[in-house]
């Protein structure tokens, strides 16, 4: 059985010489760095939100820190944890935005955006109804190992916390999605469509 | 192989991820299991930014593409630190005498400036490692802040005994005005060191500073202040470290609040 390839499988050596030559305004790396890492970055926001418009301006944004922070990016460091530090703050910010923006509006009953289905005629839900049923912390942690595929350390750093710790959501995240998708196999009930306007984000 | 084995095998591939044959057996055989390997790698690849954003990206970023210096290493700002540290300390030694270095006991001294130093050193350790994003995981300065200040009080509270006090409020006040007057510039140079970094959370960023120069205020006071009495020090020489962090948080929300609208403006490319 052949789990899917990841799109880290990038090697890392290459990243940190990107980074190298993107601090020393070599176009030709930011070309190859947006590239490589965007579609990333984008599923990271994508599959946590599931507001795709959304995605892609948290995906412009973060680029700008990145660009106004490219100093900070030490050589020899893992290019991963220190470009998904920047996101997971960009992603924290727009949160808080969106809450100080709807606590000023008025409720106008938009139906949340359903993320399309890549294979209709399977009864498994999608990867990020999947995920949407999960707390904020979880949500993340798996995220960031099965789209972004970044390893245990690369997450520990992100979040500030062990591998340990990040091991321990994992496999938590997983029971609960055990039962859910047993759950769903067996009755009509369907896991909830992504709900991160109400959603915690964690710090 | 066991369930929870496979999802530490889930959890911990990465790039080429064929499974063994012992955890593919496994899924073969586990309904539970290949139900949530199959529901995990599906459908997220099939996500893409649009072509057009991509190129507004790299068209924003070369546009604005200049060499940067990067960052030093977490060492040299460590010993930046440490000699700001040390500076305001000794300038505060010069100015106010060592009549509360003197007055102390042996074990008061030992406990006291021993119980600063590494306060002062690991909120160093941890403020720097916050300097450059996605650093190797430390004690989150706000942890460390609260047990630093814990921590100190229960010292102050083991080795000073209460006194009698006629201006308690008076002589404290002075005290305070002092203490804030060393830690105040020294909070002023860390923010200088610190903003050089990333300083992606400037709210923790500027109570961590603030906190390091109550720290630093307290230590000018334990050695020029002759007032042993336990509420005194408690209050007003603990307190610098109080009001620094509060200041230095007010700080970090000023300018998360300018940093915010100014990324709102330059986001519109």
């Amino acid at each position: 059985m052949q789990l899917e390839a990841h799109p880290s499988a990038f090697p890392n050596a290459e990243f940190e010489q990107l980074m190298a030559r993107y601090q020393q305004a070599d176009p030709g790396a930011v070309a190859v760095l947006v590239e490589r890492l965007s579609p990333q970055l984008y599923r990271f926001f994508a599959s946590q939100l599931g507001n795709r418009a959304d995605a892609e301006d948290m995906l412009q944004d973060t680029w700008m820190r990145i660009h106004r922070v490219r100093h900070t990016y030490r050589a020899g460091d893992p290019v991963l944890p220190w470009v998904y530090t920047i996101a997971r703050r960009v992603r924290v910010d727009n949160y808080r935005k969106r809450i100080r923006i709807s606590s000023r509006e008025t409720s106008v009953d938009v139906l949340p955006e359903v993320p399309t289905r890549n294979d209709e005629t399977s009864s498994l839900p999608s990867f990020e109804e999947l995920v949407a049923v999960l707390p904020e912390s979880q949500r993340e942690v798996v995220t960031m190992l099965k789209v972004d595929g970044l390893s245990l350390e690369e997450i520990a750093r992100v979040t500030s916390s062990t591998t340990g710790a990040v091991k321990q959501k994992a496999h938590r995240a997983y029971e609960r999605l055990r039962k859910i998708l047993e759950r769903a196999t067996k009755g009509p009930e369907r896991t909830p469509p992504p709900q991160s306007a109400s959603k915690g984000v964690a710090q | 192989m066991t369930c929870r084995e496979i999802d530490g095998v889930i959890g911990s591939h990465s790039g080429d991820s064929t499974l063994s044959r012992e955890a593919a057996e496994h899924v073969a055989e586990c309904e539970s299991c290949r139900r949530l390997v199959k529901a995990l790698d599906t459908g997220h690849t099939s996500l893409e930014p649009s072509e057009s954003r991509l190129r507004q990206i790299q068209a924003a970023i070369k546009e604005d593409l200049r060499p940067v210096r990067p960052l030093a290493s977490s060492g040299v700002f460590l010993l930046a630190f440490m000699l700001i540290s040390l500076a305001v300390v000794a300038i505060g030694s010069l100015l106010l005498g060592v009549n509360g270095w003197n007055a102390l006991s042996t074990i008061q001294r030992m406990t006291i400036f021993a119980a600063l130093t590494a306060s002062v050193f690991l909120l160093a350790i941890s403020v720097v490692r916050q300097m450059a994003p996605g650093g190797k995981p430390s004690i989150s300065p706000r942890l460390l802040l609260l047990g630093i200040l814990a921590g100190l009080i229960l010292a102050t509270a083991v080795i000073f005994q209460v006194r009698h006090e006629t201006a308690f409020v008076q002589d404290g006040l002075a005290c305070l005005r002092t203490g804030m007057t060393y830690s105040m510039p020294a909070a002023l140079l860390f923010w200088a060191l610190l903003s050089r970094g990333a300083v992606l959370y400037p709210k923790l960023t500027g109570a961590a500073a603030g906190g390091f120069a109550g720290l630093i205020g307290v230590s000018v006071l334990e050695v020029g202040c002759p007032n042993l009495d336990l509420y005194h020090i408690l209050v007003w020489h603990l307190g610098v470290i109080l009001l620094s962090a509060i200041g230095g948080l007010s700080l970090g929300a000023a300018v998360d609040h300018f940093r915010r609208r100014s990324i709102r403006g330059h986001s519109r490319f």
